[in-house]
């Protein structure tokens, strides 16, 4: 009798969305797009407010003033060496230990910064990831293979090198004006994609690594501040750190 | 066990129908409170963005923003007697917002939405874990997350592995579990936090879950859908699981199209879903449990999914 009333019953359940004897759910997806034409929340909006214009006037805060703007480009480009040099210094003064090198791939900076005043907005569209700033230890046969990867993908911001490219390879490398030493251990700072190994760059995947999660855009930032107070402008040249061989 | 009180329960149904067989049908088939409807929305990976991507984005022009999701979250709420509001993690980091504020309109904003939890992805620790611990403090939902050992850091009981919500006759029990933040941030940022397999604490965790009589388990997810290697993953969470009804993901930033459906350890469907990033879009799932639960049961029982006509 039951088992029949069960039977029974499961015939009345099909007509049913959302039941039988071997489901336990009918559900229903939808995905919702949400877009500044949609209508918004009044509460939400209010909340934001303070903080947007907050942000709006800290972005608008003037840094340091810029007399002909800098500009990327490869091998070599003012902005590429103020990048460099920036981070060479400012991983310096915060991880407290003298820094040989430094270099950064050339896609982590991703436009100019234009000339007249500098605005913390500026350095935000050069670079709007939150990359960080690290410290490697490298020996000098491991730097050798750095500098011919970077010779080899024609340049890249760089500090406390001079070399040349020649057929795709690095050549009459300088550090700090002294010859390359292969066995020496050298101080580099970089950014944390390359030291993960990012743009060619395996050679620098295991080296001990110090990380203090310090963001890079915010070392540009400071590093201008700190120049615009000893009254310079932030206008950088190239000076041959990396040139073509002919 | 279970099978016999489904018998019971449909044989009082039965009786029913054939005692009454001229009253509409609504009024009879089912007892009222067995109808379980549950609407599920959900976020992951919003990444800071209160705003809405400036006109200037190439791809983005225009999507996102809180207030528009707000606003949209309220409608649904209108709707639809009963909602959940969850994020898979990763709600920090991303706009300037967050390099200036650390957190605090991001989880205002989730406070004023009604968010019921959230999980924690690695981002959420980018300003360290004293700010995350100080940020969360603030929050008005929990942050579940289960396989992260939080003792001896700033965030040791500010997080809880689960919590259970009774929505209505639905009680949920939601779970949370994190990825393995090694090279994904600074180590110094995890400070002395230890990372457990979230395999493993998802299991025990739902079978406390399931334990306390939970209607549907719900797991936060940043391990990220799914990946070529064996890397731990939403999909071998769905398979490598006991109890679990549905995975909310993120960390791949991957509009699903429709959630993924997995048969898990114990022969039940396992749903996945994630809902890209930025907040460009709110995932949703309404669920309509069915009173044959699957405790105990040894049959296999699917979940049947369909897709809602319009929005």
């Amino acid at each position: 009798m039951l088992k029949l009333t069960a039977i029974f019953v499961g015939a009345i359940f099909s007509i049913l969305p959302y039941t039988a004897q071997s489901q336990k759910a009918t559900v229903t997806y939808s995905t919702h797009t949400i877009s500044k034409q949609d209508k918004t929340d009044s509460a939400l909006a209010a909340m934001l407010k303070p903080y947007t214009e907050n942000l709006n006037n800290y972005l608008h805060t003037v840094i340091g003033f810029s007399t002909r703007g800098l500009f990327k480009k490869q091998p070599e480009s003012g902005l590429g060496n103020f990048m460099a040099d920036c981070i060479r210094e400012i991983t310096s003064q915060k991880y407290e230990r003298s820094v040989d090198i430094a270099c950064i791939n050339y896609g982590s900076i991703k436009s100019f910064i234009p000339k007249g005043d500098i605005m913390i907005e500026d350095i935000y569209t050069v670079i709007p990831f939150d990359n960080v700033i690290v410290l490697q230890e490298i020996k000098g046969n491991v730097l050798l293979q750095l500098l011919n990867k970077i010779a080899e993908r024609g340049g890249l911001p760089i500090s406390g090198i001079k070399m040349q490219i020649k057929n795709k390879q690095a050549e009459n490398i300088l550090i700090n004006d002294k010859s390359l030493d292969e066995n020496a251990l050298y101080i580099i700072a970089t950014n944390d994609y390359m030291a993960n190994g990012g743009d060619g760059c395996n050679m620098l995947k295991n080296l001990p690594t110090i990380n203090k999660g310090y963001l890079f855009r915010d070392a540009v930032i400071e590093y201008i501040q700190q120049t615009s107070k000893k009254g310079k402008t932030i206008d950088w040249k190239i000076q041959g750190r990396i040139t073509y061989a002919n | 066990m279970q099978r016999r009180k489904f018998i019971k329960e449909t044989t009082f149904a039965g009786g029913a129908l054939l005692a009454s067989s001229l009253l509409p049908l609504n009024s009879f088939c089912v007892p009222a409170n067995d109808v379980k409807n549950i609407t599920i929305l959900h976020t992951n990976d919003v990444h800071s963005r209160l705003e809405p991507f400036s006109q200037e984005d190439n791809k983005n022009a225009g999507l996102g923003g809180v207030a528009a999701r707000a606003a949209l979250i309220n409608d649904i709420r209108a709707e639809v007697e009963h909602v959940l509001l969850l994020d898979a993690g990763d709600f920090f980091q991303g706009t300037p917002y967050f390099n200036l504020y650390k957190g605090e309109p991001e989880i205002k904003a989730m406070n004023l939405m009604g968010y019921n939890a959230a999980t924690l992805g690695e981002h959420d620790f980018e300003a360290g874990m004293d700010n995350l611990a100080n940020q969360i403090s603030k929050a008005t939902f929990p942050i579940v997350i289960c396989n992260y050992n939080f003792t001896n850091t700033p965030m040791e009981g500010k997080a809880v592995p689960y919590t259970i919500i009774k929505k209505g006759n639905i009680k949920i029990g939601i779970l949370g579990v994190g990825i393995d933040n090694k090279g994904l941030i600074p180590d110094e940022l995890f400070k002395n936090a230890k990372y457990n397999n979230p395999i493993e604490s998802a299991n025990t965790v739902a079978d406390i879950l399931k334990k306390e009589n939970c209607d549907m388990i719900i797991c936060l997810s940043h391990l990220g859908d799914r990946y070529n290697d064996d890397t731990l993953s939403d999909e071998i969470l769905a398979k490598e699981n006991y109890h679990i009804d549905l995975i909310i993901g993120g960390h791949t930033h991957k509009f699903f199209k429709e959630p993924k459906k997995y048969f898990n350890r114990n022969g039940n469907n396992t749903l996945v879903n994630q809902a890209g990033w930025a907040g460009m879009q709110l995932g949703r799932l309404d669920y309509s449990l069915s009173r044959t639960k699957n405790k105990n049961t040894t049959k296999s029982q699917t979940i049947v999914i369909r897709k809602k006509n319009a929005e």
